[in-house]
């Protein structure tokens, strides 16, 4: 589904280069839920935004769903995020002057669908993140979680393959974390890719898999025997 | 299109956009309306006077010595003017087209003093009058030299003959204007003047009246203390003949003062110099707004992109190409300037109607306002196109970072 061989990114400014990425190779499978943790700098956003076509790269290649990334131009990219891929943020990034029917609309709207669909798919969406009874509501007017939700509602709207989030819980208490990691969790047992960036060790062993980054290279892969386990190790924590 | 949530993202930030839309509606108010003040300036200025204008000047002086003879010298004056090389003729006239001083009186179709009257200009000339001026005989004849009275400074007395304008004559016979030759008018209420040719075209002194157009020539010399004769010579002879003829007249007698020596193109320039410098003064108002109202539509949408500049990260991310979001800007100006536009009509009709009242301005011709409201359309695309096409750059990457 993913798979990256020897990534490199540098970022160049009239001063320094750095190297956010260095040799940076994974692979992810169809229907996985990957967490991602290092620490700040190591350069997890940096790769979450080239996974996500967001950036390009500077060296090595990089298959998405078997296409090759590297030869797309700029609409082909956009294309491609629209249709595959769903963004969580960690800020949300909700429209500040849309309500939440319009905000879950904006990726649907760069999309030919008519009106119809659009109108189902958002309020299946809002549905499945328990938001339907808001869809009038500017997100100014819904708590951090509940905004966390509508973005993950319009991550979902497009019904993406892949669902990329950068520390979806960071700006969430932990009680409002659990219901969106929950969320998150629904998804992927509905057949999601989930890649999730997150500072949250808890959150790390909920997930079958977790890598750690380190100064731009993946330094550690932990797969979990199986996803009951796991579950068992967060109840053990918790 | 994505009219519906551009509006409701408009709708929660008003002020700026409402601002720039009242800005855009003033401006095509003053620029429309200025250009219409201009081209109806212009349309008057273009007008012919009726008269040759290139080759005529006009000449005036006063008699102030005891020895003095009005008659004997203007007669004398004219003689010597009319023999000289280059000249084509002269006349002694009391006034001339576009110089904003002359005679007024109300002409009617029947006598008595609740007859309709019809007010128009008075030229006093004589047999040579229709040479000298260069205006065109289409109808009837001139004056013959027996047909000149005298006519001293407090005499009511009209001759009884007069040659008038196509335009006076329709307005006089109910439009038919062929119909006025042959036929007796009133002056002063109740003396007759016998309409005995009808020229071409030939302005009053006043070009702001509305019957400008109107104008009666009458066979008389006049006696008013001096004279003011008007010359025409051959192509290229004028400003020759402008500086002898003074200097010859002088020489000629000198009890008499040489007043104004005018060349009627001078007279012409004066004449709309206001409405010249009024234009230019409106041509550099207009090019004024519309620098600062296209200025102010590139910062409202620049600061406007700066705003927003992680949403459209986030849109880009969410899978906006350039285009949709260089059409977000530009779909949302137009919003924008649409509503000022339509402002901007009701507003250019208001102040005509007030110009039509103070000024006595005609009312604005309808296709002035959808031929504003295109200009001002096309200068908001213009200006925001920049601040639309720096946002299309901003990276998707943007979304991610915070900022
Ligand atoms: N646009 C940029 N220009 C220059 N340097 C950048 C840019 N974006 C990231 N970097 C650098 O790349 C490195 C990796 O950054 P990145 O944001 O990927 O780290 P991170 O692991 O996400 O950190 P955090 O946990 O703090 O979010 C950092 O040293 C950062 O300063
Ligand atoms: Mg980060």
């Amino acid at each position: 589904m993913l798979k990256m061989n020897n990534i490199k990114k540098v970022f160049r400014t009239e001063v320094v280069e750095t190297h956010a990425l260095r040799d940076f190779s994974l692979n992810v499978d169809e229907g996985e839920f990957v967490a991602v943790t290092g620490p700040s700098g190591s350069g997890k956003t940096t790769f979450l935004n080239i996974a996500g076509l967001l950036e390009t790269f500077t060296g090595g290649e990089y298959f998405l769903d078997g296409v090759d990334v590297k030869g797309l131009n700029d609409n082909q990219r956009s294309k491609l995020r629209n249709e595959k891929i769903g963004f969580i943020f960690q800020s949300f990034n909700l429209i500040p002057d849309l309500n939440l029917f319009d905000n879950v609309d904006v990726p649907l709207r760069y999309r030919a669908m008519n009106a119809k669909e659009r109108k189902e798919r958002i309020e299946n969406a809002l549905e499945t993140v328990g938001l339907a009874n808001r869809m009038k509501h500017i997100p100014s007017q819904l708590s951090g979680g509940q905004q966390q939700r509508v973005a993950i509602a319009r991550a979902l709207a497009g019904s993406p393959r892949f669902l990329l989030a950068d520390e979806p819980t960071g700006n969430l208490d932990s009680e409002m974390a659990e219901s969106v990691m929950s969320l998150l969790e629904d998804i992927n047992q509905k057949g999601t890719t989930i890649i999730m960036v997150t500072h949250d060790p808890k959150l790390a062993l909920r997930t079958p898999r977790s890598i750690a980054v380190k100064d731009g290279l993946v330094s550690e892969v932990v797969r979990k025997e199986a996803v009951s386990e796991a579950n068992e190790n967060v109840a053990a924590f918790a | 299109m994505e009219i519906k949530p551009i509006l409701s993202a408009l709708s929660r930030n008003k002020t700026g956009a409402l601002l720039i839309a009242l800005q855009i509606a003033l401006t095509m108010t003053i620029i429309v309306n200025s250009v219409f003040m201009i081209q109806h300036r212009q349309g008057q200025m273009d007008r012919e006077s009726g008269i040759n204008e290139a080759d005529t000047f006009i000449l005036s002086y006063m008699g102030f010595a005891e020895d003095y003879n009005e008659k004997t010298q203007l007669i004398e004056d004219l003689n010597f003017i009319r023999e000289l090389p280059g000249v084509v003729d002269a006349v002694q006239t009391n006034s001339a087209p576009l110089t904003g001083g002359g005679w007024s009186m109300s002409l009617a179709t029947e006598t008595g003093p609740d007859a309709d009257d019809v007010g128009t200009a008075i030229y006093f000339v004589d047999d040579h009058g229709v040479n000298a001026f260069g205006v065109n005989l289409i109808a009837g004849r001139n004056f013959t030299a027996d047909e000149i009275i005298w006519r001293e400074r407090t005499s009511t007395k009209w001759p009884g003959q007069g040659v008038i304008t196509k335009a006076l004559a329709a307005d006089l016979f109910e439009d038919d204007w062929q119909s006025a030759l042959g036929k007796t008018v009133y002056i002063s209420e109740t003396q007759p003047i016998n309409i005995v040719g009808i020229i071409d075209k030939m302005q009053a002194p006043w070009n702001g009246w509305s019957g400008v157009e109107r104008t009666l020539l009458v066979p008389s010399y006049t006696e008013f203390g001096g004279a003011r004769i008007f010359i025409r010579t051959e192509p290229g002879e004028r400003d020759r003949l402008m500086t002898e003829i003074e200097e010859q007249l002088v020489a000629n007698y000198k009890g008499r003062l040489i007043r104004r020596v005018r060349s009627m193109e001078e007279v012409r320039t004066d004449s709309y110099r206001s409405h010249n410098g009024m234009n230019t003064i409106l041509k550099t108002l207009i090019i004024c707004l519309t620098v600062v109202t296209a200025l102010g539509i590139v910062g409202l949408a620049s600061f406007s992109v700066n705003r927003r500049k992680k949403q459209i990260g986030t849109r880009r991310a969410l899978g906006a190409r350039k285009l949709d979001i260089l059409r977000y800007f530009m779909v949302e100006n137009f919003l924008i300037t649409t509503f000022g536009v339509v402002l901007g009509a009701v507003m250019t009709i208001g102040l005509n109607m007030v110009l039509v009242d103070m000024l006595d301005l005609p009312k604005i011709d309808w296709y002035y306002i959808p031929a504003g409201m295109a200009v001002l359309w096309f200068i908001g695309l213009m200006a925001v196109f920049g601040p639309a096409k720096k946002a299309c750059q901003i990276s998707p990457a943007l979304a991610t970072r915070s900022v």
